[in-house]
């Protein structure tokens, strides 16, 4: 059985044609990495299988189903974190479940053994302006876990962090994610954040938007920092950074004019 | 990982927790804990501007304008709340003009909150209504008292209209703008999670606005006691603007400094209860 697909996908905002021709399967329970240049539709891409923008031509499909809004079988985690300031950490990481009508004693009993698993026991209580940006990002993490998706849609969830927060979250990530194997989808800068994190990870290239490679990354799990240090792990970072670097550059030099 | 919430830090400090992550710990209430040397707390401040003011009016009063023609010392004025008080004129005044307030405050609220809502969803009420809104807003209003009393008679209500009209295009303008600044990213991140429009309204466009709402009723206040004295001086039986129109014609200085002391303290009493209110019930905005 198959989990995401994407067939024919394209997308256009208005002359700007962001993705084009769109093709890939995704199974369940596998972990997926995009990389790109800037610009080239990564977001764009998630937010389509999010159902948060529709389709010009082809479309995403969700266990055969056709994707036609957000819906809570997908989970987004966000770049910016977008929690509520005025609900503290619980009722943040409820929220989607309250939105639904789902909020029993159980369920709530979940989302605490959730938060332990994420590493926010005992902050239950706290409000965002008074959580760092890490503590910030797992309660993101836990908002979109709550809802018991199929898939997990995470857009640079770690950009806005100190590289050894970071680092640390990486691993959290894997662990959380090793618990539950949901379906991911987590769109990064950074390669070797796709590298240590992914089964395959998806090179895309711009103008237009369209996916370029895509590589199985078969390094042993679970990964640990000394993975990093492994020559394979060295050699598919490489690998990948060679496919992107001429488009980066230019999407570099593209912004800065 | 074990990041548990740890002891009290002054506020903003930065502390590396056990994963290595830097977080930021929640002030403590009892605030930083700075070395030795007395530092004057904000209200004591406060006070002691207020206390260092009445001192000079004392001053002013006795010395340098000394005639009761002119200028009442706080003392006289204590004087004179204290007689009026004992008489009981003083409460069927305050009564009068707290009354008149109240009436006029809460329908301003309502109303204000109401349509605030309104055009912040509706863009036909927005374009019905938006230019009536910023006419009334920029006109002084209150110069239309003489024609309510002539309307209404010289009763409460004619006073309880003018204190609408003052109070009531803050609040509509402030409710507005608080709904149509809510923040893209929280609209769409609820709706990634399947929010209907009704659900973004209650528990993302309301709350996000509640901040901006409390400032305008807050800036109400103000507008509706001038509203009050205003036109209770274009004519009434009743109420501290009265009571200043009566003493200014007999100059009786002691008992219209009294009425202005009253009303600026009972402005000052509501502005603090509202910040009181803004923190218990907006506290993320404040930081
Ligand atoms: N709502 C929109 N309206 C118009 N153009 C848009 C819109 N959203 C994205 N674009 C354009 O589509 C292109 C792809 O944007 P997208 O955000 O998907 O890129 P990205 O790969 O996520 O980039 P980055 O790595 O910088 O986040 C960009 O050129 C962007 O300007
Ligand atoms: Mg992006």
């Amino acid at each position: 059985m198959s989990s995401v697909v994407s067939e024919h996908l394209c997308k256009r905002f208005g002359d700007l044609e962001v993705l084009q021709d769109i093709n890939l399967t995704i199974q369940d329970g596998e972990f997926v990495a995009l990389v790109g240049p800037s610009g080239c539709g990564k977001t764009t891409f998630l937010r389509t299988v999010a159902g948060l923008e529709s389709a010009d031509e082809g479309g995403i499909f969700l266990n055969g189903k056709r994707v036609s809004g957000p819906d809570r079988d997908r989970g987004f985690v966000f770049q910016n974190d977008s929690l509520l300031p005025w609900r503290n950490v619980f009722d943040n990481t409820v929220v989607g479940l309250e939105l639904a009508g789902r909020m029993s004693p159980d369920e709530r009993a979940r989302v605490t053994r959730l938060l332990e698993l994420v590493g926010l026991a005992g902050f239950e209580k706290y409000f965002p302006r008074q959580l760092s940006g890490g503590m910030r990002q797992r309660v993101n993490l836990a908002r979109a876990l709550a809802i018991d998706p199929k898939v997990l849609l995470m857009d640079e969830p770690f950009s806005a962090l100190d590289a050894q927060t970071r680092e640390i979250m990486q691993t959290e990530l894997q662990r959380v994610w090793e618990e539950g194997r949901k379906t991911v989808l987590f769109v990064t800068h950074q390669i070797d954040e796709a590298v240590f994190l992914a089964d395959r990870v998806l090179v895309f290239a711009r103008r237009p938007g369209r996916l370029l490679e895509d590589i199985k990354i078969d390094l042993p799990r679970p990964r640990t920092m000394m993975t990093k240090r492994q020559p394979e792990f060295v050699a598919l970072v490489d690998r990948i950074w060679r496919l992107i670097e001429k488009d980066v550059r230019e999407s570099v030099l593209v912004e800065h004019v | 990982m074990s990041t548990a919430p740890s002891i009290a830090q002054p506020r903003n400090s930065s502390v590396l927790a056990p994963s290595g992550e830097v977080t930021k710990q929640p002030s403590s209430p009892s605030g930083p804990r700075k070395p030795a040397r007395a530092k004057l707390r904000p209200y004591q401040i406060s006070l002691l501007s207020v206390v260092s003011g009445l001192l000079m009016w004392q001053f002013l009063s006795d010395v340098v304008i000394a005639n009761p023609l002119f200028l009442a010392s706080p003392l006289e004025v204590v004087r004179a709340v204290i007689t009026l008080a004992e008489t009981g004129e003083l409460w069927r005044h305050v009564g009068a003009s707290a009354l008149e307030f109240a009436l006029g405050y809460s329908i301003a609220a309502l109303l204000g909150i109401g349509i605030g809502l309104l055009i912040a969803t509706n863009d036909f009420a927005k374009n019905w209504l938006q230019p009536w809104i910023s006419g009334f807003y920029a006109t002084p209003t209150i110069a239309l008292g003489p024609l309510f009393i002539l309307w209404l008679g010289i009763g409460v209500w004619s006073k309880v209209v003018v204190v609408v009209l003052l109070v009531v295009f803050a609040v509509i303008i402030n409710t507005e703008a608080g709904i149509r600044s809510t923040s893209e990213r929280y609209l769409e991140m609820m709706r990634s999670f399947g929010a209907t429009p009704r659900q973004l309204f209650v528990k993302v466009s309301l709350p996000s606005a509640a901040p901006f709402i409390l400032a305008g009723l807050k800036l109400g206040i103000g507008r509706g006691l001038i509203g009050v004295v205003v036109a209770e001086l274009f004519g009434s039986r009743l109420g501290l603007g009265r009571m200043i129109g009566a003493s200014a014609d007999s100059f009786n200085m002691p008992e219209l400094f009294a009425a202005v002391s009253i009303l600026a303290a009972s402005g000052i009493a509501m502005n603090s209860g509202f910040s009181y209110l803004e923190k218990r019930l907006v506290p993320w905005t404040k930081d």
